[in-house]
């Protein structure tokens, strides 16, 4: 089934213009559309347990309840662990919010003075900050409020984070916790009935098409199954790398912070700074004796990321959709530009499956044989429906 | 759409018992089976595939009857198959071209078994999959002595 399908310059096109198409009406029922594959994620963990426990025997219907079941005893033993750490945390998540901006801001402090330090031009590029006296002045004017540096402002901008965002984060959750709760429902359904909903759509498929019909059902499912077990083996793959190296530095809960970067790295671009981020703020707060700790840090995450690029990535998610890196660049900052950052987190599974779809149609209807079986058939069906219409 | 019958008064799974590939099934493992076929009705004089067509599976005649033949071929027709029969079994095994046309010859109701459904089959129910391919071996070694046989004679003719 591993037939390079060859698709002319305007299947390619036809193929962009309904992957943003697409991307911009997800963007607009993103409540359904995360559900969905999350669900699509969770059916491809689950699929290879199902199919384990029909081969022992238990019929489909038995196997997608007791495999649905033992994920939920799971989902909730490990929230019964983690809930009261959470509820621990979330006490004094104000305070740690600052606290982190503070480490932020010490390091960009610490930075930009080290640049001054090494390189003579950090100098020179300086801006005149308004809270230097000019030369010759005598200080500050004693009514005036002390000035405020831009790292303070940024500081207390973020400390005031919180405070500013706290009701739309709690509104935000509120609409997406019922989204959410429709993933283990989903997920059930596709595993129940997902072979009699390809049979159902298949069943409208002509004749003619059949076959070839069946083929693109199988190439979109394979697509979706390989791009999701692509990216779960990448995710698994940058946090065990980027784990160990936190391991290694000492860090606090390092797989549990290699597992968030490594799970944050789905959105593109964003997602690994956001990422990195995190684990830089960390590594800052967590040793504040040592200033160099970031810089390694810093430095570990790069090589992970490099890694992941040249290494895993061409290994699991770029083997699984075949495509051309410069055509997956391309499309991940179209599919940003038109749908933001959905469009960041959609745009490869939805080309995947568009472009297998749209080979495979373009290969259908320019396949002149194909098509005059199509109206052969329909002939001999509109012959039939007027045979005895007219009497003699 | 999601609701069937009972087995024992399934129409389809009695049908499917009589085909010769799923004979040696009980009819709970002939309900699995059904469970992976697509249904199609063809009327007379429609082409089911064209010779030269990536197959994708093979095609079990419930009723009905089919003519395989080569267009342009002076023998015409070369097999007729009846309800029970089945044909297109090679692209079950692999992922070859049909050699010939497949055609029915009066109103036809198939079910067709898929490639890569054998193939999950032969993962989630080996049981089940490996007496199909011991009844589709028994069937294709049938059809090739045969084809020996006519060859040998057909070299044996004055």
């Amino acid at each position: 089934m591993n037939r390079a399908l060859a698709a002319g310059p305007i299947v390619w096109l036809g193929i962009i213009l309904t992957t943003c198409l697409l991307l911009v009406l997800f963007q607009s029922m993103l409540w359904l559309v995360m559900p969905v594959l999350m669900a699509i994620v969770l059916y491809y963990i689950m699929s290879p347990w199902v199919n384990l426990a029909m081969s022992k025997g238990i019929s489909r219907s038995r196997a997608v309840f007791i495999v649905t079941m033992l994920l939920c005893v799971l989902i909730l033993a490990v929230g019964s662990i983690v809930e009261p750490k959470i509820v621990a945390a979330s006490h004094d998540w104000r305070d740690k919010i600052k606290q982190y901006s503070e480490v932020g801001m010490n390091l960009v402090d610490k930075a930009e003075q080290t640049l001054k330090h090494y390189f003579s031009f950090a100098h020179s590029s300086e801006s005149p900050s308004p809270a230097r006296p000019a030369s010759g002045s005598v200080g500050f004017v004693a009514n005036e409020p002390p000035p405020v540096s831009s790292s303070d402002n940024l500081e207390n901008d973020v400390s005031n984070l919180p405070a500013k965002y706290s009701g739309d984060i709690a509104r935000e959750l509120a609409h997406w916790i019922p989204s959410l709760l429709l993933v283990p429902y989903i997920t059930y359904f596709f595993l129940l009935d997902g072979p009699r909903f390809k049979r159902f759509l298949v069943q409208a498929i002509p004749n003619a098409f059949f076959e070839k019909a069946l083929y693109l059902f199988y190439r979109v499912e394979d697509q979706i199954r390989r791009y999701f077990q692509g990216l779960l083996a990448l995710t698994a793959l940058d946090a065990i790398s980027l784990g160990v190296g936190l391991w290694f530095f000492g860090i606090n809960a390092p797989f549990l912070l290699a597992t968030i970067a490594a799970v944050l790295a789905w959105l593109p671009y964003l997602g690994s700074i956001a990422g990195g981020l995190l684990v830089v703020l960390v590594a800052a707060h967590d040793a504040p004796s040592n200033p160099w700790l970031p810089y390694e840090v810093i430095a570990l995450f790069i090589l992970v990321r490099l890694l992941d690029d040249f290494v895993f990535m061409p290994m699991t998610v770029g083997r699984s959709l075949r495509m051309h890196p410069l055509v997956a660049v391309m499309m991940i900052l179209l599919g940003g530009a038109v749908a933001g950052i959905s469009g960041l987190l959609l745009v490869m599974p939805v080309l995947g499956v568009v472009m297998v779809t749209g080979q495979i149609l373009g290969e259908l209807v320019t396949d002149e044989r194909v098509m005059a079986r199509y109206w052969h058939a329909r002939e001999l069906r509109h012959r039939r429906a007027r045979a005895d219409l007219y009497a003699d | 759409m999601f609701f069937g019958l009972p087995f024992q008064r399934n129409p389809r799974l009695q049908m499917l018992k009589n085909v010769v590939l799923f004979k040696d099934l009980s009819m709970h493992e002939l309900g699995m089976v059904d469970s992976l076929l697509h249904e199609r009705r063809y009327l007379a004089d429609e082409v089911i595939f064209d010779e030269g067509e990536e197959g994708q599976g093979l095609f079990v005649v419930l009723s009905g009857r089919v003519k395989i033949a080569r267009p342009g071929d002076a023998r015409g027709m070369l097999i007729e198959f009846d309800p029970g029969s089945f044909f297109g079994e090679v692209a079950l095994l692999d992922q070859s071209v049909r050699t010939a046309q497949a055609r029915a010859i009066e109103d036809t109701h198939i079910v067709a078994l898929f490639r890569a459904e054998f193939y999950s089959l032969l993962q989630t129910h080996s049981a089940i999959a490996s007496r199909i391919s011991f009844q589709l071996a028994r069937v294709l070694a049938a059809r090739l002595r045969q084809a020996v046989i006519n060859s040998n004679e057909h070299h044996m003719a004055p």
